[in-house]
């Protein structure tokens, strides 16, 4: 199926989405509690894309985010990951479709008490690999620059080695799709350029989609899309340029995007 | 290459506070095995006596219902069975308590004392038989070098006064006290034993060698020890009861099953052994728990990258598995010194058994899969989404 061009300035990749949301609802609680979360999201994402959500907090951005990653069950219209219809599935399935995703988080997540390899590794177990696993963890390490440190624990790195070795370790096993969540909130203004830089190279290399939620300006024009929820609806899908003008000069300073 | 091996890293990563853990899981451990060896030292010092005595077959009065009860039986019954078939020796052992005076603070403190003929082969302890030639000494006796410190020095060469009479040490053995024994234990001669107890004075019992304590029967080699134990239940007077040595019914197991049923030792120390249980599932719980919440967000995202339950609990389980063993070493270690240093305080007979080491390990697995069990819910409820937009 040939997914229609949704946006301006999505690359000429026309093969079928990795992402496709479809009048998707959410809601969370239960009763008189019931709260609606997610309007009517219809959203396709392609595979090479870097996309970047941003939006007030409460408008949904996380929880769309935790839907597409198999992390919460999708109960009302559709959801398709890789192919894959999300919504109706049960717990077990939902964990087989995680292991396909890497996950990139706001904290690093890392084991203390293994090394950058090992912490790798436990990813590739996943895939039941025990042979190459250590080859594999050492490879990516040393794609995001951190070869020399593969046998470092956590407590020996810096805050953006570290991030590097949760992107090594949500890269490893080489996923389709990767769902990042504010990954440079943590880091300084050098270490997070590095990281998105990183990823950029890696969705450009591979072929991988990349949905990142951030609300870090410095990175805004790393997106090939800029998708824009408020209050639990889409509100804009535009190229980082278009973002700019509509957003600026009210919010944004235009200068951060030239560097 | 095999599994991460993610829970003893876990376990281990933080040296302090692993040590911490093993120190826990060793204390409960600790308490487990003191309150189990207090009672097993209690009711086992109770027959170390009686399982050293040569014999097939004991004699004692009817009354005498267990050690502490000094009621003899006339001596003649000992002659009658030994002309039963396949008695081959019949020796009487004469037991009483007198005050022995510490030779150097000069208090006196109650013993027991153990007599018998010598050359009968009544308690064959190589430090015993060595020194028959000596016991046949008037006013002699061995002294038992296990007994409390209370009685002074347990030495060869003692001179000091039992029931206000001098004696001699003239050798040492070793045994141990018990409920019955006082602070302590002498073997002396029938001979000496007449010279120290029969006329006593008004007040004491008065003792002679026409009743005896107790009464122990050799049998000649192929003669089956329950038929002839009811040949002479019918065939002696029913003033004193025939008893096995050995077995279920015998003499030692009659003795050990009365301090059982009838002290409070059992349900004491039951009660401080199952409360070392507790303590240790609480400490466990507690370490496990804190490893848990301190990782909380990486077992998060294990979750969240794609492991199951399964795999969380297992490495829970794992942690207690570990920490009980690792845990249950020191505190094997710790629990030998205590039981040594018990044996030595007390005279009481500490055994560390295989089957006893088992039942505690047994124990402390269980305890820390419990604890486990408990602190892994934690995990169990963890859920991935949580970890995104923290």
């Amino acid at each position: 199926m040939t997914a229609p061009s949704t946006t301006p300035s999505s690359p000429p990749v026309a093969a079928e989405a990795s992402i496709q949301v479809r009048n998707l609802n959410y809601f969370f609680g239960k009763g008189d509690l019931r709260k609606q979360v997610l309007y009517d999201i219809s959203l396709d994402l392609h595979p090479g894309q870097i996309v970047i959500m941003t939006g007030p907090s409460g408008s949904g951005k996380t929880t769309l985010l935790t839907l597409i990653g198999a992390l919460r069950s999708a109960t009302d219209g559709s959801l398709r990951v890789m192919g894959q219809e999300l919504v109706g599935l049960g717990n077990r399935q939902l964990v087989e479709i995680r292991r396909n995703i890497g996950f990139i988080f706001q904290a690093h997540n890392l084991f203390e008490s293994l090394t950058a390899a090992q912490n790798v590794e436990m990813a590739v177990e996943l895939t039941g690999n025990f042979r190459g696993k250590r080859q594999q963890a050492v490879d990516i390490l040393s794609q995001v620059g951190l070869a020399e440190r593969a046998d470092y624990k956590p407590a020996a790195l810096s805050g953006g080695q570290k991030q590097r070795v949760a992107i090594a370790r949500a890269l490893v096993n080489q996923p389709q799709l990767i769902l990042a969540d504010e990954p440079t909130a943590a880091l300084d203004k050098q270490s997070g350029r590095d990281v998105v830089t990183l990823m950029q190279h890696l969705a450009q290399e591979k072929g991988c989609t990349i949905l990142m939620v951030t609300h870090d300006n410095r990175i805004l024009d790393v997106a090939d899309r800029i998708i824009n929820l408020v209050d639990g609806r889409l509100e804009s899908d535009e190229s980082p340029q278009q973002f700019v003008d509509s957003h600026a000069p009210k919010s944004l300073d235009q200068k951060m995007f030239i560097m | 290459m095999r599994r991460t091996p993610l829970a003893l890293l876990n376990l281990t990563h933080d040296r302090k506070k692993f040590l911490t853990s093993m120190a826990g899981v060793a204390f409960a451990v600790l308490l487990m095995f003191l309150f189990t060896g207090f009672k097993n030292a209690l009711y086992d010092s109770q027959t170390q006596l009686l399982s050293r005595l040569n014999g097939d077959v004991v004699i004692i009065n009817r009354l005498k219902e267990n050690m502490f009860v000094p009621r003899a039986f006339a001596r003649r019954r000992l002659y009658q069975a030994q002309a039963f078939d396949g008695v081959e020796g019949a020796y009487a052992i004469y037991i009483s308590d007198a005050r022995w005076k510490n030779p150097d603070t000069r208090k006196t403190r109650p013993v027991r004392v153990i007599a018998y003929n010598p050359s009968d082969p009544v308690l064959p302890m190589p430090e015993v038989l060595a020194r028959q030639q000596d016991l046949r000494l008037p006013n002699t006796a061995l002294i038992d070098e296990r007994s409390r410190a209370e009685v002074g020095p347990r030495e060869t060469g003692v001179i000091t006064e039992l029931a206000d009479r001098e004696i001699r040490v003239v050798g040492t053995f070793s045994l141990g006290t018990d409920f019955a024994s006082g602070n302590g234990n002498l073997i002396m001669s029938d001979q000496n034993f007449l010279r120290f107890f029969a006329n006593r004075g008004p007040e004491e019992e008065e003792r002679s060698f026409a009743t005896a304590d107790i009464g122990l029967l050799e049998l000649a080699p192929g003669t089956e020890v329950d038929r002839l134990v009811s040949a002479l239940r019918d065939g002696l007077p029913q003033d004193v009861l025939v008893l096995p040595m050995n077995g279920p019914e015998g003499f030692i197991a009659r003795e050990r099953t009365y301090w059982e049923e009838n002290t409070n030792i059992g349900f004491v120390f039951s009660l401080l052994t199952t409360m070392g249980f507790v303590v240790g599932i609480i400490l466990v719980y507690q370490i496990l728990y804190t490893d848990v919440a301190d990782h909380w967000s990486e077992y998060a995202t294990l979750k969240a990258i794609g492991y199951d339950n399964a795999y969380l609990f297992g490495v829970v389980i794992q942690e207690a598995v570990i920490l009980s063993v690792l845990g249950f070493i020191p505190g094997l270690l710790i629990s030998n010194l205590f039981y040594n240093l018990g044996a030595a305080v007390t005279g009481l007979l500490f055994q560390m058994t295989l089957q006893r080491v088992v039942n505690i390990y047994i124990m402390t697995f269980i305890m820390c899969l419990i604890s486990g069990a408990i602190a892994v819910r934690k995990v169990q409820r963890t859920d991935p989404a949580e970890v995104f937009g923290l």
